[in-house]
């Protein structure tokens, strides 16, 4: 019974990394029809930018200092979304494969310029020492850090929701993700819109960086290749444009991989991609997804 | 399509060209490094190709194409290694084998369309590239990938007075692979998968088939990949999981937006010229006089994808169609001038 809550609490807190990645992608591609490939570079300029802000905050990182990091961190990557998408995604307007192609090409610079200053080596990322502790949850003696993964996703995933529910730029991205033209043609701008998606995503993977380094024990610029992979495969089994359906395929993907890895070493990103394909031929539209018209 | 007329007679003198090139020792393609560096860019130039019937011919966004390229290298170095069957036996078994994964794939696939159908390939070829690196079986070496054991292939592949029998072969492979595409685009299935491109539904209208057509292109694309896999394998003399990274298909991705797609040169030339480029920056980088500029610029600018990508972005914003596309807009311009 220990190792299975271990093996489902860890599942869950891999799930939450998925989910800050993937929510501001379903978010993009649901309301903008962008494939985003330059998520993963919001992710790393997010992890680099946290870990500036945690070594200045002195040699014992606390709590604050890292939770100072993370916000920094995601404020820096929203930013930084809003940047490109300003300077580059509007200029390419509706033309979709075009946007898909220049983001590819910034996620080449982003990766090649902090490549060049930091080498592509794991940096240590300060974290607090509770971070190294275990908390008992049923007997199970889990990770402390796992149970911060979590609490950040719930929270963004509360956040996220009561934006989308309760202002009116959320009734407008709403209303945009089920039909983008129907809105223009109220005489809505849609493009303020597009940038709050932009920065809103941008956040969630720079606060999804910060976690990321300390899962994988470091910052390098190579850490968000898998993540943006397991981003798509999760918008595309949530659903797109679907913040609770990336949450939910999120958490199951996490789980189902942890699982999975723990009876045979390995099998976890096989069993994802079989799960990927089953969707795909049961429901295209992913889980949550609406069908096309 | 606008043609270009004195193409064939000034084509054939630069195959002759690069064909005997080799044979004069004292000539820069005489010595076996530039010979290495040419025949791994014909084999890019090869692949970049095989990725424009896809994304430039037929309209498909595949981002898993490594995949099957994949397949070719790690299959025919399995089958040989083992000493399963002949090397040749590899290389079409190889061929094969990446053709069938391609069907089931694409049947899989594409289902799905546009955006949505980028994210499934890349998923999948990111299943390779993940199944390559666990060592299954203990058959493809992990992060690590096997060497090709030299005593099973023929020795005028093997050391480095021999490289340019690779880069013949590696030609050979580059022309094969122009031909087919060649013949493919020109065929009135090549008509169908333009037409697909271009408004699947008046295709849909016209009652033909449309997954069916995309089906077959993106077969006929993934097996022509791994047949240059084996070549590949010959030329790279290992199988490693590299040639399985999402990274491939997204270099194969610059290198056709780079060219230009749907011309085909276009394609080829992006490759050679991106292949070439990524080697010879890295040399470039390492020389004296280098060292001078600051580490704060000097360090992006020696990862080769820096430049790569800029001129990539700048490409997709202000000059679609790549070098190909301008050299046709600029020939329709003279045109233009010339009739008026």
């Amino acid at each position: 019974m220990d190792t299975f809550i271990l093996i489902g609490i860890t599942g869950i807190g891999l799930g939450a990394l998925y989910f800050l990645v993937a929510s501001g992608l379903s978010l993009i591609y649901g309301l903008m029809g962008v494939l985003n490939f330059a998520h993963g570079s919001f992710l790393t300029v997010g992890a680099f930018v946290g870990y500036w802000v945690a070594t200045r905050l002195g040699p014992e990182t606390t709590m604050t200092d890292f939770i100072l990091a993370m916000i920094v961190g995601g404020l820096a990557a929203g930013l930084f979304a809003l940047m490109i998408e300003q300077l580059l995604i509007t200029r390419l307007y509706d033309r979709h494969i075009d946007q898909a192609l220049v983001t590819v090409g910034v996620s080449l610079v982003v990766g090649a310029v902090l490549g060049g200053w930091f080498g592509n080596d794991l940096i240590m990322f300060p974290t607090p020492l509770w971070f190294l502790t275990a908390v008992n949850v049923g007997g199970a003696m889990i990770p402390a850090d796992r149970i911060v993964y979590i609490a950040t996703a719930v929270l963004l995933l509360i956040a996220n929701w009561a934006l989308l529910k309760f202002t009116r730029i959320g009734l407008i991205i709403r209303a945009g993700v089920e039909n983008r033209n129907m809105v223009n043609a109220l005489g809505i701008n849609v493009r303020r819109a597009f940038s709050t998606v932009f920065f809103l995503g941008g956040f969630a993977a720079g606060v999804g960086g910060v976690l990321v380094s300390v899962y994988s024990n470091g910052v390098s610029p190579l850490i968000a290749g898998s993540y943006l992979i397991y981003g798509f495969i999760v918008v595309v089994i949530g659903g797109m444009g679907s913040v609770p359906g990336s949450f939910l395929a999120a958490m199951l993907i996490g789980v189902i991989r942890q699982f999975a890895n723990y009876y045979v070493t390995g099998l976890g990103d096989f069993v994802v991609v079989i799960l990927l394909a089953g969707v795909l031929l049961i429901r295209p539209q992913g889980l949550l997804g609406k069908v096309r018209a | 399509m606008l043609r270009w007329k004195y193409s064939r007679p000034l084509l054939a003198a630069l195959l002759v060209a690069l064909a005997l090139a080799p044979m004069f020792t004292s000539l820069p393609l005489g010595k076996p490094g530039l010979q290495q560096t040419l025949a791994v860019a014909f084999i890019w130039g090869a692949l970049a190709l095989t990725y424009d019937l896809l994304f430039g011919f037929t309209g498909l966004l595949s981002f898993g194409h490594a995949l099957y390229f994949a397949t070719g290298v790690y299959v025919s170095c399995i089958l040989i290694n083992h000493e399963i069957v002949s090397w040749w036996l590899a290389a079409i078994i190889a061929t094969v084998a990446s053709g069938v994964l391609a069907a089931l794939v694409g049947a899989a696939s594409l289902r799905t369309t546009g955006i949505t159908f980028a994210m499934v390939t890349l998923a999948f070829g990111e299943a390779g590239h993940v199944i390559v690196g666990r060592n299954f079986f203990n058959l493809t070496g992990g992060e690590n990938g096997i060497a090709l054991n030299a005593d099973f292939v023929p020795q005028f592949w093997i050391g480095v007075v021999n490289t340019k029998y690779i880069y013949w072969t590696a030609l050979l492979a580059l022309i094969i692979t122009y031909l087919v595409i060649w013949w493919v685009t020109e065929s009135s299935a090549g008509r169908v998968f333009a037409a697909l491109r271009d408004n699947e539904q008046r295709v849909q209208v016209l009652g033909l088939d449309t997954q069916k057509f995309k089906l077959l292109s993106f077969v006929i694309s993934g097996t022509l990949a791994g047949m240059l896999g084996f070549v590949m394998l010959i030329a790279a003399g290992s199988a490693a999981p590299r040639f399985a990274e999402s990274s491939v298909t997204i270099a194969l991705l610059l290198m056709v937006v780079i060219g230009g797609a749907v011309t085909r040169w276009g394609a080829v030339l992006g490759g050679i010229f991106y292949s070439f480029a990524s080697t010879r920056m890295q040399d470039l980088t390492q020389q004296e006089s280098f060292k001078s500029i600051p580490e704060w610029i000097g360090g992006p600018i020696a990862e080769p994808a820096l430049l790569l990508g800029l001129i990539f972005i700048f490409i997709v914003m202000f000059a679609p169609g790549g070098l190909s596309g301008a050299y046709y807009r600029l020939r329709m311009k003279a045109l233009a001038r010339k009739h008026s």
